[in-house]
């Protein structure tokens, strides 16, 4: 009845029995207790629910269980270093959280991109966040937020 | 008094890295010991009878542990403000998603799986969509005791109209609607709800009424008041929808079959099909002024969609009938309003509560009015503005009011004059305003007001307790802002509590743009009353005189010798020391001058302090798919003095952000009575990709009603929005649009048309 699956979340390696009809996001939420990805939609569509996948942002929820193994997941509760991640701080600092639901997703969003890209246009910024739906602040502070991350980034580097 | 240090300033959300680190714990992370899953069966029918109901297959699956229906409440009529609910349906279900049954069981699949096994026969009925259609003669009726389908009326008159208008030197004739719109919080609705062994149940809910809940839930369960207790967690977003609904009441319910804490969550097609969407309107205006652009006279008629059941849509077609009236020099007004029963989902509360689709509509005339004189549209809403110190048609007393402010802020910052006076191909701009309350004494009938508790622990450490809803807006940082102010201490010595109706006080919730005011009124005069206790601890300990003691940074000292100080957690220690162990405990109240509307007359004034704005859009359009596009946006807003003015920024911007969602995209399609775009691939909402630069400014004139001057934002963020930019688009096209949501195809038809009567 159930799969075994063996990943690693936030560094740590997990093996778990997991059952086939089950997504990535029920796994994490109900058998790892990682409660940082929200249920938004349950069909790929708000992305609350995004984890980085092997580097790439992915809707954990599109994701089924079994399709997991052997792969690297990085949730938002495995983003802060013992201090919060710098896209953490930029959120809260320019007010870019406001309910706080779409953060969690829209931080990880946001990771990858600076990852792939460390110095975005604004445009790239707004298509990069574009699957993640927020109803509470029009995106203006969020967008912000990443702008600043990025700076703050290029400075640590050049520094 | 030290100077305001606190108040005024930007503070990120006190709890924001909580949010930011994924380590808040929403009304849906909830999890308690041995707690069972709860999936609800609806109709799939809008209107047909309930012949039988056979649960007996899925009782008997494995890890199922209650299945429900009608039979197994007390059959209790109840309501918000209406004995028109039932918690399942009883002998027929009334709209598309109307709850008929309802499954717990041990693991969410398992629901689902019962669902399934459940039988039901209906015998399908005649069935209503429109209001229009709903009003006619013989139509179905929704409910049997409410003929011709009138769930409420509502009359307002004030001056001469049809003088007014007789004499009026141009009159706009034109009639409008506006659309449903879901409110597409993150977060569904959805509940936890427990029960103890002496039948008192705790619901854990996300919710922005966490005190008024209980009277109608108490109700609906054959319950005292005292057996419902509410404890808020924080929760994904409300904007208005959030307040009662039967999906709380199927866990409660079953919460006391099982006796086993229940967990029920809408998934989002049931929150998009059962949740409590805005109230479309059909609304006429007959709207006059002088050669001068002076108002004259407004007729206006209503016909709101109540959905199967009154939420709160009658007030907020009453509402939709007189608000906007004290947003000009109005002197001749007469409206009337209908809420028509329909078999469609429940209608309720969105983000301005009727003003807004007044304001649509109002403003539109406003505009159509400004053209037909030739007269510059700001210009007009200037001439006919209400101003500070006044009184409105209504009697609603006004103190601040920086109108004017807002209109010359917002034409300056966008260039409005430069841009109006070229004419620009598929180019345009388009302005609105908008007023408000903060606080509706229509809604809150027992009393009026807000309270709090402000407790000090032996430790220093201050708790803040209240007992209204932070959805997402970041009131609980407002509330910590106003008692660290009043109290000078830094922020972070504060802590503004959980809502938990056992401890906190009875607050009416966050809905009427009423948090800041009320709540923040109540936090203030319990954190004074907390203040004054501690403060005579340390005047005894400075042996000095209680009058004489001021507190900054945390330090207690005599005016004039700030370097002989005390600290506030040393004062807090022998507070509590001498009082045996007695935290010192503040609390407070807040009394507003409101005067609940003559049921006759209407005159009254609703509110103690109304906050205005004026909105203006840029649209470039697209000739040939009809595409509207918003290039820029400013929102110049009265907010009375801004105690977050990040945070107040980020509320214009949402606000923004959803009135533009509302004017090009969203919009619930329903077909042969069934929602037809649940989902958000189908019913789409604005993305990071939707949104222009939106530029806020705060106006900021002092309000004597309000804590530390404040008003409040939350709904004329968006009232303005949709006039705006439909404003904009008759500038860039010549097109006026009277319908909401503008799709290109509609768009495009009209600027053919437009085209055509020019060739012609």
């Amino acid at each position: 009845m159930k799969i075994p699956i063996e990943f690693v979340v936030n560094g740590e390696p997990q093996a778990l029995f997991v059952k086939p009809n089950h997504t990535l996001l029920d796994v994490l939420r109900d058998d790892l207790g990682l409660l940082g990805a929200k249920k938004g939609c349950g069909e790929g569509k708000c992305g609350t629910c995004t984890v980085i996948m092997d580097g790439k942002p992915v809707n954990s929820c599109l994701i089924l269980a079994p399709r997991a193994d052997g792969s690297d997941i990085i949730t938002v509760e495995g983003l802060a270093d013992g201090e919060p991640h710098p896209m953490q701080k930029a959120f809260v600092e320019q007010g870019a959280v406001q309910c706080g639901f779409c953060t969690p997703g829209m931080i990880m969003t946001a990771c990858a991109l600076l990852d792939e890209k460390s110095d975005p246009s604004e445009e790239e910024i707004r298509l990069a966040l574009s699957g993640n739906l927020c109803r509470c602040t029009g995106y203006a502070k969020i967008v912000e937020a990443v702008q600043v991350c990025a700076q703050r980034i290029q400075q640590d580097k050049g520094a | 008094m030290p100077k305001i240090q606190i108040v005024g300033r930007s503070y990120p959300q006190i709890d924001g890295m909580e949010k930011a680190t994924g380590r808040t714990r929403f009304a849906s992370d909830i999890k308690l010991a041995g707690m069972l899953h709860a999936r609800v069966l609806r109709s799939p029918y809008p209107h047909a009878r309930i012949l039988n109901i056979d649960t007996s297959r899925a009782k008997a699956l494995p890890g199922v542990k209650a299945v429900v229906t009608y039979a197994d409440t007390p059959g209790i009529k109840f309501g918000p403000r209406s004995d028109d609910w039932t918690i399942f349906a009883d002998d027929k279900v009334r709209f598309c998603g109307d709850e008929v049954a309802a499954v717990a069981a041990v693991d969410e699949d398992t629901a689902e799986e019962a669902l399934e096994l459940i039988r039901v026969e209906y015998e399908e009925l005649p069935f209503v969509e429109s209001p229009l259609e709903a009003l006619k003669p013989g139509a179905p009726l929704v409910h049997e005791d409410h003929p011709g389908n009138v769930a409420a009326e509502f009359k307002v008159e004030a001056g001469d109209v049809d003088r007014a208008l007789a004499n009026s030197h141009v009159v706009c004739e034109e009639s409008f609607y506006t659309n449903q719109t879901y409110q597409a919080y993150l977060e569904p609705m959805g509940a936890v709800a427990d029960v103890d062994l002496a039948g008192r149940i705790t619901l854990y809910a996300g919710n922005q009424i966490p005190s008024m809940i209980r009277v109608p839930y108490a109700k609906a369960l054959g319950l005292t008041l005292d057996q419902v207790r509410v404890v808020l967690p924080d929760y994904g977003g409300g904007f208005g929808a959030k307040m009662e609904t039967n999906t709380h009441l199927v866990a409660m319910l079953l919460a006391q079959k099982t006796g086993r804490p229940v967990r029920h969550f809408n998934t989002r097609h049931d929150d998009f099909i059962a949740g409590n969407p805005r109230v479309p309107m059909y609304i006429d205006i007959k709207l006059g002024a002088d050669k001068e652009g002076v108002i004259t006279g407004k007729e206006v008629k209503v016909i709101g969609d109540a959905g199967a059941r009154i939420v709160y849509s009658q007030i907020i077609v009453a509402t939709a009938c007189y608000r906007v009236d004290s947003l000009y020099r109005f002197k001749n007004v007469r409206a009337k309003g209908i809420t028509a029963y329909t078999n469609t989902v429940p209608t309720s509360c969105f983000r301005g509560f009727g003003n807004t689709q007044a304001t649509f509509v109002l403003e539109s005339a406003m505009d159509i009015l400004a053209h037909k004189l030739g007269m510059d549209p700001a210009e007009m809403r200037v001439k006919n503005s209400i101003g500070p110190d006044s009184v409105s048609v209504h009697g609603w007393k006004i103190n601040s009011c920086g109108l004017k402010e807002c209109v010359e802020e917002a034409t300056k910052m966008s260039g409005w004059a430069e841009k109006k006076a070229k004419k620009r191909p598929l180019k345009g701009i388009g302005l609105s305003c908008c007023n408000h309350v903060s606080g509706n004494r229509a809604f809150a009938r027992e009393f009026d007001g807000g309270a709090g508790i402000v407790r000090i622990g032996r430790d220093g450490r201050i708790s803040v307790y209240h007992g209204e809803s932070d959805m997402g807006q970041g009131q609980k940082t407002v509330y910590a802002q106003i008692a660290a102010e009043t109290l000078g201490v830094p922020l972070d010595w504060v802590s503004v509590m959980q809502v938990d109706t056992d401890i906190s006080p009875w607050g009416f919730g966050s809905f009427a743009t009423r948090g800041t005011l009320m709540g923040g009124n109540g936090v203030l005069a319990a954190s004074k009353d907390a203040f004054i206790k501690l403060a005579q601890v340390a005047a005894d300990m400075m042996e000095s005189n209680v009058d004489d003691v001021v507190c900054e940074g945390g330090r207690f000292y005599v005016k004039g010798s700030p370097d002989k100080s005390l600290d506030f957690k040393e004062v807090a220690l022998n507070a509590t020391d001498s009082n045996h162990g007695s935290p010192v405990m503040g609390t407070g109240f807040y009394d507003p001058p409101t005067v609940l509307p003559d049921p006759k007359t209407k005159q009254g004034n609703i509110s103690p302090a109304y906050p205005f704005g004026c909105q203006i859009a840029e649209v470039e359009v697209d000739p040939t798919t009809g595409k509207v596009t918003v290039t820029n946006f400013v929102a110049a807003h009265d907010v009375g003095r801004a105690i977050n003015p990040m945070a107040l920024e980020g509320q214009i911007q949402g606000g923004v952000a959803q009135g533009l969602g509302w004017t090009l995209m969203e919009n619930m399609v329903t077909n042969k009575g069934k929602v037809a775009n649940a989902n958000f691939l189908d019913y789409l909402i604005p993305t990071a990709l939707d949104m222009p630069p939106v530029e806020p400014k705060l106006i900021e004139p002092y309000e004597p009603n309000g804590p530390y001057g404040a008003k409040g934002i939350g709904e004329p963020a968006i009232n303005p929005t949709m006039s705006a930019i439909t404003n904009a688009i008759y500038d860039a096209t010549g097109v006026r649009i009277t319908e909401l949501p503008v799709s290109p195809e509609k768009l495009l038809a009209e600027m053919e048309k437009l085209k055509g009567s020019h060739e012609g």
